[in-house]
């Protein structure tokens, strides 16, 4: 009598199941004939269409080649690579997403808004602005590097790691942040790709979700100086044939309470590891003359770049964060981006530097 | 063949489980949606808040569960209410039980689908997750009670998971501020509300009063399980403020999973698949002690209880079929986000919060008014 109605109950309910019409796996994710992408290259196409490539098959020992599409929506993308190739692309593991510098001074809010929908994709996804035509680097780069795409991945996921301060690394979780952030201006990291090279330029700054300007070479040494852990590896300076390395920044950054002007002192701490120039630097009163024109040089530099960002008005260093207190009504964002244009900045430097040791020039 | 009882009771489970049971009922879906609703930073002390009149709410609970006539189960209710009350009560209980099954288990297999099987049909991980809870039900309540323990050590460590939220290069303890309103508050109490209702759950200890060893004492258990809860939505809420920062907060829709997706662990890339399955033991053990109070409250309402008539594993699985079935409708014509965040959220939110509000302090009055037995 039991055992009846059990399978009685059974019947019911796979019956209940049938009637509402389910099925349940839709997705053939089988390995052997899908490919996976790593990557898309975004650039502008014509009529508004944007052309999307990648390299496909990744990571398979087979004949890889480039694929590129024009389309409305990078979604359509997606799809109609199939109709194009014989595996099934996915993008489950896509790891890299490389916008050309046009399409993000077109902005590219929608573009983000879609990415961060898809369930499939990670918010690890690196976001990167390539100047120039990324398609030929890679169509001529692939018969000497096969897996290209994912060497560039591992280039970011390395720096990534403990934030050196070599170059910007932004995954879409942060782009996001930050474009959502009221005293924040999101930043991607800039290359530069050439038949022959793919090379890092600067760090790109976006103005809400377009892109305004790139810092490149003194600019965006100070830059890294600034953002992350304040740590950078080296820090040149050619005009005294100098190079310190292993830099630590203390910052202090006092505004105003009326936001119309502050006051940025910089702790230095580093060692000089390279020297060139004509000094003396065993002696004490060569090298504290030494310092003293590095003091002025990188307060120049730091000047010139706090100036190009109140120009292009933009907050990529969150400067605006220090106006915050626990127990008091922010000011918004509109008002920070106006007062920060006008805002007087005054920089100093102290500089501690371990001088070389143990040689003589 | 022996007669099998779902509402055996062979011994008394004191104060570890309920530390458990309460903590653990404390801990639902409401927990994994809650920054999306709670937004800004300043909710940080209407969480503690909150905390405390929940810890005064457990004291008022217990004081009713240490009585004299709540030790004698089924017997001191009648005696509170009268038999034709009660029967009403047990009905009008069904209301709440019920909907509270509904939301966690849509909600639940909703994430499962999100995160692990977007491709897969809602329905099947519904009846997957209702299939489950009913093994685990049809158990009997002495052994879903046991399970509690398994549940906790399964489910209790993932927050853990989140403490790398703190080193992240983007987390500055400026997404804190400013820690008091500032835009004029006006939807605080909903928000104050809807911390309530997701501290709801240890109200229906009185369901279970025969099989626990409710003394004076075991209140402490409760008040620490109550102090873990907060303690867990204060960490999540503070850790999501960080992750996403408050202006992001309230576009993001699982945002303590979308956190655990972010982390790409060695060992496991997306952890948010581990976590969401360990989180299924404690769904599975909250559906199935609703199930078995909705299954008794049945009983009671039908007056099968009061005619000693066993109950059945049979009945039981009608009434999950039945649960199903609502849910399947509910799933199929009205399951569009507006209806979830408007309807049956809201729905769900008042429910919880009245029943948590109103059985504790009523029963006290009822106990009071009768005098002492």
């Amino acid at each position: 009598m039991r055992t009846i109605r059990y399978i009685s109950i059974c019947c019911i309910w796979i019956l209940t199941l049938l009637t509402t019409g389910c099925s349940t796996f839709v997705e053939n994710n089988k390995i052997e004939e899908i490919a996976p992408v790593v990557f898309w290259a975004l650039r502008q196409g014509e009529n508004g269409k944007i052309k999307i490539s990648t390299i496909a098959p990744p990571l398979i020992k087979e004949q890889k080649r480039l694929l590129s599409l024009e389309v409305d929506l990078l979604k359509l993308g997606s799809k109609d690579f199939n109709f194009k190739y014989y595996r099934e692309l996915k993008n489950g593991q896509i790891r890299l997403l490389m916008i050309d510098e046009e399409l993000a001074k077109q902005g590219i809010h929608s573009l983000i808004n879609t990415l961060s929908l898809d369930p499939e994709i990670s918010p690890r996804l690196y976001l990167v602005v390539t100047k120039g035509n990324v398609e030929d680097y890679i169509t001529r780069q692939l018969e000497k590097q096969e897996d290209l795409d994912f060497f560039i991945y591992r280039l970011f996921k390395h720096y990534e790691a403990n934030n050196e301060g070599v170059i910007t690394v932004v995954n879409l979780h942060e782009f996001i942040k930050k474009l959502y952030l009221p005293y924040a201006s999101p930043i991607m990291p800039a290359f530069k790709a050439s038949k022959e090279d793919f090379i890092y330029e600067g760090t790109a700054f976006f103005q809400n979700d377009r892109l305004k300007a790139i810092a490149k070479a003194k600019d965006e040494q100070v830059f890294q100086l600034f953002n992350h852990q304040h740590y950078a590896k080296l820090l040149s300076i050619p005009e005294l044939s100098v190079g310190i390395g292993h830099v630590r920044s203390k910052i202090n950054w006092s505004i105003q309470p009326d936001r119309s002007s502050s006051k940025l002192v910089v702790d230095l701490y580093g060692s000089i590891e390279e020297y060139r120039g004509d000094k003396d630097i065993m002696n004490p009163v060569e090298v504290a003359q030494l310092n003293k024109d590095i003091q002025t040089i990188l307060e120049d530099q730091t000047r010139e770049l706090l100036t190009k960002m109140q120009q292009w008005k933009v907050d990529p260093l969150q400067v605006g964060n220090r106006t915050l207190k626990p127990f008091a009504r922010p000011v918004s964002k509109q008002q920070w981006f106006k007062d920060w244009e006008h805002m007087k900045i005054d920089v100093a430097y102290r500089i501690h530097l371990l001088p070389l040791s143990n040689l003589k020039t | 063949l022996k007669a099998l009882s779902l509402f055996e009771k062979t011994s008394t489970y004191g104060s570890i489980y309920i530390m458990f049971i309460v903590n653990r009922l404390q801990i639902l879906y409401f927990m994994l949606i809650m920054p999306t609703y709670l937004v800004q930073p300043y909710m940080i002390w209407g969480i503690i808040a909150i905390g405390i009149l929940s810890h005064l709410n457990l004291v008022l609970l217990f004081k009713w569960l240490g009585s004299e006539r709540s030790a004698k189960g089924f017997e001191g209710f009648v005696e509170l209410f009268g038999s034709k009350w009660i029967r009403f009560f047990a009905f009008l209980g069904l209301i709440p039980i019920g909907m509270k099954i509904i939301v966690i288990t849509i909600g639940y297999a909703e994430m499962v689908q999100k995160f692990i099987f977007p491709s897969m049909d809602l329905k099947v991980l519904l009846g997957l997750v209702v299939a489950l809870s009913a093994y685990v039900a049809s158990q009997g309540m002495e052994k879903t009670i046991r399970f509690v323990t398994i549940v906790f050590f399964m489910a209790a460590w993932i927050i853990l998971i989140f403490i790398p939220v703190l080193y992240l290069p983007t987390a500055f303890p400026y997404d804190l501020f400013p820690l008091i309103p500032t835009d004029g508050a006006d939807s605080m109490w909903k928000k104050l509300l809807f911390l309530w209702s997701s501290l709801s759950g240890p109200e229906y200890l009185i369901c279970l009063t025969p099989w626990l060893d409710l003394k004076r004492k075991e209140r402490v258990f409760a008040s620490i399980a109550n102090a873990i809860s907060v303690l867990e939505y204060l960490f999540l809420f503070v850790i999501s403020l960080l992750f996403f920062g408050a202006a992001n907060l309230k576009e993001v829709r699982f945002p303590v999973l979308q956190i655990a997706r972010y982390f790409q662990f060695p060992i496991s890339e997306r952890i948010d698949v581990i976590l969401i399955s360990m989180q299924m033991f404690n769904f599975i053990f909250a559906i199935a002690i609703f199930l078995l109070c909705f299954y008794g409250a049945v009983r009671i309402g039908t007056g099968r209880h009061q005619k000693k008539k066993p109950s059945t594993r049979f009945g039981l699985l009608i009434l999950y079929l039945t649960i199903f079935t609502v849910m399947l409708i509910v799933v199929k014509l009205m399951w569009t986000d507006v209806f979830r965040q408007h309807v049956l959220i809201s729905v769900q939110i008042w429910l919880g919060a009245f029943t948590y509000l109103v059985i504790p302090s009523l029963l006290l009055i009822a106990n009071r008014r009768k005098g002492i037995a």
